[in-house]
């Protein structure tokens, strides 16, 4: 019986397939950079075979499968090609005056929504809960049944009151079966009523998708005779188990960026600068704070519609042109996103070695790292396993260190739903936000868990 | 712009407004002169904590609960509906209770700028009560005001919204139209309508350009270099330093901010104080950026404008000066930049 030591990390990027080969002590093994092919499934199978060829190391000896979903989403969210969802907002009879998918683009509106409702109930910012109209969600089920994968269900203060999100998706697998799937906006996005609804959409119109990606990894892990635990990048940085991804796949959007901007720092030893991800046709520039990357704090959009999902701040230079005007375009990139006096340095990633040390001669230090090549699949090999909770409470010190409690909790418990090993867990944020204009103060309490992969 | 860096996210009120008039007629703009003598307008908005309106999004039927309501307390029908402050996310929602009401939209606001406190209106200033004022929560609640001076209505208001689901529609200053070219700030959404087309303009040259003509100055041009924010009783407190350099020389501009940019210092002189708007904008795109949205780091242009005039009268300065915001400062009138391209 050989040793079971290796990961396994493959990167579907939008031209050619990276994979490589870790051990236990991150030490890379194999990297291989593969030409694009039609068929995601044939992909895969070409890269567990790169990885695991001339027996170095054998398909036997690998423990985990980490996948970059990246190019393949990002197709979905151009393509459209997302699943048919029923949208359940329960609030009324407040929110009618922003109905669900206001202000989306017509074309994604019709790609998406097989029908809509809003029903009365929903919670006040203290908890308080208003009835919720059974009899008219049923009534909504009704219209829909049969025609849609998902229903997506959001209630006003829902992180602060989930019941009545899990009522509706009671209701729906009673009415529409066990095969639709509902995507509760308390599990995926964070207060705001209108983002967090668009963000519970699109996470149920990407469920279908998801579950293929999962199938064919599975299927194609197997054909190569890999028995390994299966994980999917996410977009902070971080892996999730394959369970966790087919019912949140919202949050594989920007695993790519994210991934990158890790694995720079981790190849590096960059903790704090920035990170330029050269591309085929554009690069793509974030920034890296502490060794994570830095999550963007506004204007946060998918396909064109505001999210309040945790998605990389980045932003992309077209790499078009000579080479004259190449450099030119990243050396106003890098003023633009500099900022500060210091002279904050570049770790440059993906194709074109050289590219960005020459753009930028002159004005910062510029570090390619060895297997920059690979970046992003090392990013996900590499990576552990988030959760995040959020809670809103009085600031009473008795009801503050309760729900503190009960969000350190339930960010232990996501982070161990994605994938983490339980005796690993550990908080490392916690952010208390007061709101403002408020007179007996509430607070918003945010907490961020991380833990190794089981 | 208006909203000088608070005021709340206008982005959903947009996009409520958006859709009601998709949904009915735009409500027709009307000046305050042209409605008859005895016509009741309603100044009216939103109340309490934007976080929560972001989450509790309105039904749209509050502007009919308060109308209702108004009508019934004061036995005359409202003709016209007023923002009672145009800046902000509370620009905005007025329209989409005039459009859903077939009622017109007073080309005036109250303010002409974002400020905190309710009172700080120039129907304050002209002498009227808010009392009544009314609230609505959108569910069937309401709850009517009556005061014993304007300051106590406003924190009667604000105590009240707070039971009323932490942010509720309210109507205060309810005022004939023979009083209201005195009492509130006329030309308002003509005013907006022409900054927001400004602010569009195809590039920030002619963006400053633009709003050059509609009184702005800029203060400065160059990157944030600090920011320090704090989230206080009641709002957002801060400071912000935005850098420039030019031939050599390096320039530091500090802003002072509680909810709004409040004072804009330069080598420990005034540029321009409160009631004076100062706004910053993106050194991209010119979009105004909110307070709470600043980072360091990033390019920015400084810019400001006269408060209406009444806010620099005595009894203006008073209400809504340097001196009601907590600054040992006199108001002094905004100092343009010493040099162009500075």
């Amino acid at each position: 019986m050989p040793e079971r030591d290796v990961r396994i990390s493959i990167e579907l990027g939008a031209t050619n397939t990276d994979v490589v080969a870790l051990d236990d002590r991150d030490y890379v093994l194999t990297k291989a950079t593969l030409p694009l092919e039609r068929e995601v499934g044939a992909r895969i199978r070409g890269a567990i075979r790169a990885a695991t060829a001339q027996a170095q190391p054998p398909a036997e000896r690998v423990t985990h499968a980490m996948l970059g979903t990246t190019a393949e989403i990002d197709a979905v969210l151009a393509r459209r090609a997302f699943g048919c969802v029923g949208v359940v907002r329960i609030g009324g009879p407040l929110t009618h005056a922003a109905p669900p998918l206001v202000g989306w683009p017509a074309s994604l509106r019709q790609a998406l929504s097989g029908g809509q409702a809003i029903v009365k109930g929903g919670a006040d910012v203290d908890g308080r809960v208003q009835p919720l109209d059974e009899e008219a969600v049923l009534r909504f089920l009704t219209t829909v049944a049969g025609r849609v994968e998902g229903v997506a269900v959001t209630g006003v203060f829902s992180p602060v009151a989930p019941e009545q999100e899990l009522a509706v998706a009671e209701l729906a697998r009673r009415e529409l079966g066990a095969d639709v799937h509902a995507s509760l906006s308390h599990e995926i996005g964070s207060l705001g009523l209108l983002e967090r609804e668009n963000a519970t959409i699109l996470n149920a119109g990407l469920i279908g998708e998801a579950q293929r990606l999962a199938t064919t990894f599975r299927e194609a892990l197997g054909a190569e005779g890999v028995d390994a635990e299966r994980f999917f990048a996410r977009n902070d940085g971080t892996v999730m188990a394959i369970e966790y991804a087919r019912r949140f796949p919202a949050l594989l959007v920007g695993s790519g960026p994210a991934g990158g901007i890790r694995a720079a720092a981790f190849l590096s030893g960059v903790g704090d600068g920035f990170v330029i991800d050269v591309g085929s046709a554009v690069a793509t520039i974030g920034a890296l704070v502490n060794g994570h990357p830095r999550e963007s704090a506004t204007d946060r959009a998918l396909a064109g519609v505001p999210v309040n999902l945790r998605l990389p701040d980045v932003f992309t230079v077209p790499l078009h042109g000579d080479a004259a005007a190449v450099h030119a375009r990243l050396a106003e990139a890098y003023a633009r996103a500099q900022g500060t006096l210091a002279a904050p340095t570049v770790v440059a990633i993906g194709g074109a070695p050289g590219l960005v040390t020459d753009a930028l001669a002159g004005i910062c230090e510029v570090i390619r790292p060895v297997h920059a090549d690979v970046a992003n699949a090392i990013g996900s090999a590499i990576a552990p396993v988030s959760g995040r909770a959020e809670r809103i409470c009085s600031n009473r010190p008795r009801d503050r260190s309760r729900t503190l409690e009960e969000a350190r909790a339930a960010a232990v418990e996501r982070a161990v739903g994605a994938g983490a090993h339980p005796a690993g867990v550990e908080i490392v944020d916690v952010e208390e936000v007061p709101l403002s204009h408020m007179i007996d103060r509430a607070i918003r309490i945010r907490v961020t868990a991380v833990g190794p992969r089981s | 712009m208006l909203g000088a860096g608070g005021g709340g996210d206008p982005r959903l009120s947009v996009l409520m407004a958006a859709w009601a008039v998709e949904q009915h007629d735009a409500p027709a703009v009307v000046s305050l002169d042209e409605l008859p003598p005895d016509a009741l307008v309603m100044p009216c908005g939103l109340i309490g904590a934007p976080a929560v309106a972001a989450e509790r999004i309105v039904s749209g039927d509050e502007g009919a609960e308060l109308r209702d309501a108004v009508e019934a307390l004061l036995g005359t029908p409202v003709a016209a509906v007023m923002a009672y402050q145009l800046a902000g996310a509370n620009g905005l929602v007025p329209v989409t209770w005039a459009a859903r009401m077939g009622l017109p939209f007073a080309d005036a606001d109250g303010t002409g700028r974002a400020f905190p406190r309710l009172h700080q209106r120039a129907m304050h200033l002209a002498g009227l009560t808010a009392a009544p004022v009314v609230l609505s929560d959108g569910r069937g609640n309401s709850a009517v005001i009556r005061a014993a001076d304007d300051a106590e209505a406003d924190r009667l208001a604000r105590a009240t919204a707070q039971s009323l689901g932490g942010v509720c529609a309210g109507a205060l200053y309810c005022m004939r139209a023979r009083e209201a070219p005195h009492a509130a700030i006329g030309g308002s959404v003509t005013h907006a309508c022409a900054l927001g087309e400004a602010i569009a303009r195809d590039s920030i040259e002619h963006e400053l350009e633009a709003i050059g003509e509609l009184g702005w100055t800029k203060l400065i041009a160059g990157k944030v270099l600090e920011v320090e924010r704090q989230v206080g009783d009641g709002g957002l407190h801060g400071s912000v330093i935005v850098q420039a350099r030019a031939r050599g020389a390096r320039r530091l501009l500090r802003l002072e901010l509680q909810d709004e940019f409040l004072l804009a210092m330069e080598d420990g002189a005034v540029r321009a104080v409160v009631p004076d708007l100062i706004a910053v904008l993106a050194a991209d795109t010119g979009a105004p950026v909110p307070a709470e949205a600043l980072r360091r780091g990033q390019p920015v242009i400084v810019v400001a404008s006269p408060a209406p005039p009444l806010w620099t009268s005595d009894a203006g300065l008073a209400l809504g000066g340097p001196a009601a915001f907590g600054y040992d400062l006199e108001h002094t009138p905004i100092v343009q930049a010493a040099h162009a391209g500075a």
